[in-house]
């Protein structure tokens, strides 16, 4: 990973996160934008079609599409389509539910399109207390149908607490669905706010979870867990925040973020109403801070190298400050579980 | 039989940055930084072309980097060999 460009700035991002709205048919607990109901200001078809002009423009390689429940959405095809005609890639994460056989037929046209249903248990129980009844068999028919296709599909589970014991199987249940498994960060934003001390996972399970990681190399996680990631797994992925550096995130109403779980009034880096996405990739002095960011408080641990600090986001949602360093880091979760045993034993 | 020649894999995409060309490999996904300067222009990779071919205009030392440059790519999966009809 060549931090050094990274830093200097890019000419635009290298993926966006786009949520095309904010309706959706289920309310996950750990839910990161609180998606319900679509809100009425959201893009219409044609600023998201000028929207995707202006990332094709910006030569942006990959769009990550998300919500809310992007299917829900009713020209969501018209702008999948107007992706793929500009060589666009496109990720698209679903809860799987509104994915038909005729649905995955279609979108199986495009060679430039990957989905990720969403799945937060091996077992049903699991899944359902977060997800909601009817989610673990419309996630399973989903990634069935998504299976027989060409099209590169992955099991999405956000690690918490309650389904931290049943990664490996379902790590099992992706091979033998013959799909892929990406793990992501659970992060107090959204829903996941409000339900953040029942969901996260201790500092145990974190350290468990790492240790897992480390010799499953073929699961994905994204940028989510490289403060949490040992060494030999750094290659596989970032190890420093690529908010405002290699991705953003552009709202349903097209307000633009540094990333998805910075989706407040405080890190509106601009509003695709008002100025075009290059204006705001350039000249955004919120896109400049996080580009400048640099978390001091960490620079003496011996791991520095290798997250650079963390997650800004956690950090700023649990401590209320960008600098303070990724409370669920490995460095933390070690020194907790020591502080832990201290107090028992004392 | 039609000679071998390199195109950017289908699940890569190139585009030039300061610093030279920034390739992204979607089956990572994963990303290569590099240093090439406005030695090789971003749609170089456009269409088929032969292992040998590089653009006009280049000294014998920017040549060799560029030819141990694509072989690089090759070896990365950034780019693949087929036949050039």
């Amino acid at each position: 990973m060549s931090n050094q460009y990274v830093e200097q700035g890019l000419r635009s991002p290298v993926n966006l996160t786009w949520e095309v709205t904010l309706a959706c048919n289920l309310r996950c607990t750990h839910c990161l934008s609180s998606s319900a109901e679509a809100v009425p200001d959201e893009l219409t078809t044609a600023e998201a079609l000028d929207l995707v002009e202006q990332i094709h423009a910006a030569r942006v390689f990959q769009i990550n599409f998300g919500g809310g429940e992007p299917f829900m959405r009713p020209d969501f095809l018209q702008i999948i389509d107007a992706c793929h005609a500009r060589r666009i890639m496109t990720c698209i994460s679903t809860n799987g539910t509104l994915l038909d056989a005729a649905l995955v037929e279609r979108l199986a046209q495009s060679r430039l399109v990957a989905i990720q249903v969403s799945l937060d248990g091996a077992s049903q129980k699991t899944c359902e207390a977060i997800r909601g009844p009817g989610t673990y068999a419309a996630a399973i028919g989903a990634l069935k149908l998504l299976a027989k296709t060409r099209i590169p599909s992955s099991i999405n589970t956000v690690l918490t607490r309650q389904n931290a014991a049943e990664i490996p199987a379902l790590h099992a249940l992706a091979k033998e669905l013959g799909v892929a498994l990406r793990v992501s960060r659970f992060r107090p934003s959204g829903r996941g706010a409000a339900n953040w001390e029942a969901l996260r996972p201790t500092p145990s399970q974190l350290l468990e979870f790492s240790d897992w990681l480390s010799n499953s190399g073929e699961v994905r996680t994204g940028d989510s867990f490289f403060s949490l990631t040992s060494q030999e797994r750094q290659g596989l992925g970032l190890n420093l925040c690529g908010a405002a550096k290699l991705t953003g995130c552009v709202s349903p109403t097209g307000k633009v973020y540094p990333c998805a779980f910075l989706q407040t009034a405080r890190f509106e880096a601009g509003d695709l109403r008002r100025q075009s996405f290059q204006q705001i990739w350039d000249n955004s002095e919120i896109y400049a801070s996080f580009r400048n960011l640099r978390i001091h408080s960490c620079e003496e641990c011996k791991r520095f190298e290798q997250c650079h600090g963390g997650c800004p986001a956690v950090a700023w949602h649990l401590k209320n400050d960008l600098n303070g360093g990724d409370p669920e880091c490995l460095e933390r979760c070690v020194t907790s579980i020591a502080d832990e045993k201290k107090t028992a034993a004392a | 039989m039609a000679a071998a020649g390199i195109q950017l894999h289908p699940a890569c995409r190139v585009r030039q940055e300061g610093f030279g060309l920034l390739f992204y490999d979607s089956r990572g996904p994963r990303l290569l930084f590099a240093e090439t300067g406005e030695l090789l222009p971003v749609d170089f990779f456009d269409q088929p072309r032969s292992r040998q071919e590089l653009p006009a205009g280049l000294t014998a030392p920017q040549q060799n980097r560029l030819q141990t440059f694509i072989t690089k790519l090759l070896e990365r999966g950034f780019l693949r060999e087929q036949p050039v009809c």
